[in-house]
């Protein structure tokens, strides 16, 4: 059998894509559990999310949450830190620190057949932590490695440097740590946070092969946990002036590049249109700056822009490392892809492989059963639901090029942008 | 368990299904039994570099990637020391189009002046960004460069040194690709909201006729045993000492891989591990530790390693480290650690089956090994072993005259 193989495969686009949405309780305490249910895979993932205090406009003492969250393992009423460690691993479940600008709490992986077992142990860190000197010594130690080392490398200083330009110095999304905020944590302060501001507004987001009896166990403990309710206090952040940081190294072998801004919300009616855009110019592998820095000019191994996401006002960003002689035509070339964007007609082919390659991505994003609960968390931390995809989905099959063009021309401009160099 | 089902192709193409109807996507899978070990000294990093070339054009096809993302889909590959591993993620109506696309790159790759440059260019970045760029980042390539004498594992995937990497002429490309790029060298899995019947008319139609691989692979040496133990010291401007201890161990599927693999869990797996709990939590010369074994088709490594605390020498966290692997080796091991380790294997096969890719993989990887079911068969040899048995091979393996080890010394800058 002979195949013409210059004539490529029929295709076609998928028209809808299902959304399940969660099953959704409120405990005694107030607290909200998500649940979306996997009878067909047997692990379980629980995750338990509060608000940081920043997102609430309060005070929080460098790191305290940071350790906090890391300490909750290493020591509760009746069991020491290796007798917990022992106990986890035994089950084979998997307790995780989530330490975001926005949120923090803790997650467990485990399986169907030790969750039963498991569960109470993890309920009794968020409650019954005690915070031992000597573990915390040791915490604090490696911590102040893990400074040392990440401040070596080029790509994470330019990371800091941007957060602490964008968001400022004063505000807890721009604060870089320094060893000296480490050494200035105490058993005291960490205390006083788990019990003031650990769980405040905390949310629960549940996956996995589960029972009636066994939601029923978690509602019962979760529905115990002492929270705190606050009115969020979002901050409020605003582009200044185009601005330039560059922080040679002699010694680094590239050069690492950020360049960005701050965007809209996601609830804004140009919301769409930007994040469109993005992806032609750095959000997918077929984009302009990857085909201009690396596939045409192979200054780099890789260069994305991205969306970040907050809860208040979405941000922008690009990054690269790039060969130190070229960093200057890198950023120019970035500029220029902007602007032909912008200006450019964009062509037919190129509007219909973005088109398309969106429709096939998101409907990857919810193909696996056991990641749905994540695509939920994180569109309902914005204060969204699902009806966010579906607006999505509605707006990659229809939009036009001119339309994102004038989005973009109106918030990507050189005058906004923060621009850093390390290397 | 991962249900499949296998059939070869009269040019030596091996093919294996998935099927997985709660998804509306397919996985298409294709490994080549090629990576590292098959390169020789002066051209180290080939089979790497040529892993980016494969997403430059083919006869019919100008972008692979713009091609693929057309029918909304997207794709990636990696390349290890035994392996090179491409996928493709896409709605399953679509599947048709990743036959096309793999089938027009391994049949008639365009080795063009242009991709060949520019992706040079970009692995020379990559090598600078991921091992030259980073503190430590370059310490496996004195680990393996000491280990191995003979033997290519002797350097990383990335390549010995960028040099190699300028190198590499057109002749030498072309010569890989018809050697290893054929498809009786390859595997291919396909996964999710597919059929048999479906499979097996796609894979005749667009990979039927590619011919099968003419040009016999080089023989690998192999590494004799070592002798005495051999030790490096490297001066870095990095915040503090590290420490790498390694040691010659069997390949996967020999005899004693298993009881390797069931040493370093014990020792180095998790946070209630041996060497985390008397070197980190109740020690003050370690900040870090970690064993594992590098899962390689011939004899590789065990390995050793963590970062010291400030002031701390890597020298005397040899020492401390040797007093617990001792102490491993000549007491009994508690029938709960088996028990934990057990269970993490069990629970580990449910983790990783959750992603369809995860399964497509493992099936190549294995079939690769020899037979999809090994998947399983390994698994369940491995949960049934005896201490004594990983005590035996821990005395057998765990001996000074077979270690090597690099002192990773912070300098002032």
């Amino acid at each position: 059998m002979t195949v013409d193989r210059s004539i490529a495969p029929a295709f076609q686009i998928p028209e809808r894509i299902d959304f399940p949405l969660p099953i959704h309780r409120t405990l005694k305490n107030g607290v909200r559990l998500y649940f979306i249910p996997t009878p067909e895979i047997s692990a379980i993932r629980l995750e338990i999310n509060s608000d940081a205090p920043a997102t609430l406009g309060m005070e929080e003492k460098k790191l305290a949450s940071y350790f906090t969250l890391h300490m909750l393992m290493e020591g509760i009423k009746g069991k020491t830190s290796a007798e917990l460690d022992d106990f986890f691993d035994t089950y084979a479940s998997e307790v995780e620190v989530i330490n975001t600008f926005e949120h923090h709490g803790l997650s467990l992986l485990t399986t169907k057949k030790h969750f039963q077992t498991v569960l109470p142990i993890f309920f009794k860190l968020l409650t019954e932590a005690l915070f031992p000197e000597k573990e915390l010594a040791k915490r604090k130690s490696q911590k102040i490695l893990s400074l040392n080392i990440l401040k070596e490398k080029t790509g994470n200083r330019a990371s800091q440097l941007f957060r602490q330009e964008l968001f400022g110095k004063s505000h807890p999304y721009g604060q870089i740590t320094e060893e000296k905020d480490v050494e200035e944590i105490q058993r005291l302060d960490l205390i006083e946070f788990y019990h003031k501001q650990l769980w405040i507004n905390p949310e629960i987001f549940l996956t996995g092969n589960l029972s009636t009896e066994e939601i029923k166990l978690i509602e019962g403990l979760f529905g115990e946990l002492p929270v705190v309710q606050i009115e969020k206090k979002l901050p409020n952040f605003g582009n200044g002036n185009h601005l330039r940081l560059v922080e040679d190294r002699e010694k680094a072998l590239q050069s690492s590049i950020r360049v960005g801004c701050h965007l809209i919300p996601k609830n804004h009616p140009e919301y769409f249109g930007l994040w469109v855009f993005n992806v032609f110019l750095g959000g997918y592998f077929g984009s302009r700056l990857i085909k201009n820095i690396r596939e045409d000019k192979g200054h780099t191994y890789g260069i994305y822009s991205s969306i970040g996401s907050l809860q208040a006002t979405d941000y922008w960003v690009v990054m690269a490392d790039v060969i130190k002689e070229h960093r200057e035509a890198v950023i120019d070339e970035i500029y220029k892809e902007i602007h032909k964007l912008q200006m450019e007609e964009i062509p037919l082919d190129e509007l219909e492989t973005v088109r398309n390659y969106l429709i096939g991505n998101l409907l990857s994003n919810f193909s696996s059963a056991f990641e749905l609960i994540s695509r939920f968390k994180s569109i309902h931390q914005s204060g969204l639901d699902f009806g966010f995809y579906k607006k999505q989905l509605e707006f990659i099959k229809t939009f036009q090029a001119e339309q994102i063009q004038e989005i973009g021309k109106k918030y990507l401009s050189k005058e906004k942008m923060v621009e850093i160099i390390v290397g | 368990m991962i249900n499949y089902q296998r059939f070869v192709l009269e040019n030596g193409l091996e093919v294996l299904v998935h099927e997985d109807h709660s998804t509306k996507m397919a996985v298409l899978n294709i490994l080549y039994k090629v990576g590292s070990r098959n390169e020789i000294p002066g051209k180290t990093g080939l089979a790497h570099y040529f892993e980016h070339l494969m997403f430059g054009s083919s006869k019919n096809v100008p972008v692979f990637d713009t091609a693929l993302e057309r029918v909304g889909g997207s794709c990636n590959a990696f390349t290890n020391t035994d392996i090179t591993n491409y996928y493709i993620t896409l709605p399953a109506v679509n599947i048709e189009t990743a036959f096309w696309l793999e089938s027009d790159r391994m049949l008639q790759l365009n080795l063009s002046e242009k991709t060949i440059e520019t992706q040079r260019k970009v692995v020379i970045e990559e090598f600078k960004q991921r091992y030259l760029n980073q503190p430590y980042g370059d310490v496996f390539h004195h680990i393996r460069k000491l280990a191995f004498d003979t033997h290519p594992y002797q350097w990383p995937t990335i390549g010995r040194d960028i040099e190699d990497i300028v190198n590499y002429s057109r002749e030498d490309v072309e010569e890989f690709y018809l050697t290893h790029y054929r498809p009786d060298n390859a595997i291919m899995v396909v996964a999710g909201d597919v059929s048999l019947d479906q499979v097996r008319f796609m894979a005749d139609k667009w990979f039927g006729e590619i011919p099968s691989g003419k040009i016999p692979k080089r023989s690998i040496p192999v590494e004799l045993p070592q002798t005495g133990k051999k030790t490096l010291v490297v001066d870095a401007e990095v915040p503090t000492d590290a420490l790498y201890k390694v040691y010659h161990m069997p390949g996967k599927l020999q005899e004693g891989y298993l009881q390797a693999d069931l040493i370093t869990d014990i020792l180095g797996f998790g946070r209630s591990s041996t060497l985390e709990q008397k070197l980190v939590k109740n020690g003050h010369i370690f900040a870090s530790v970690s064993a594992y074994i590098f899962g390689t088709v011939d004899p590789g490594l065990m390995v050793f390693s963590g970062k010291m605390e400030k002031g701390q020498s890597a020298e005397l966290a040899e020492k401390a480290l040797d007093l617990v692997v001792q102490e491993f080796l000549e007491s009994s091991i508690p029938e709960d650690t088996l028990t934990k380790v057990k269970n993490q294997a069990e629970a580990m096969k449910t983790y990783e089956s959750v992603q369809l890719l995860n399964r497509a993989m493992s099936l190549a990887y294995y079939a690769h090994l020899g037979s999809p079911d090994l998947y399983q068969t390994e698994y369940e040899k491995k949960t049934q072993i005896p201490a004594e048995s990983i005590l035996d091979w821990g005395k057998e393996i765990l001996k000074e005259e077979n270690a090597s080890t690099v002192y990773y010394k912070a300098v002032a800058k």
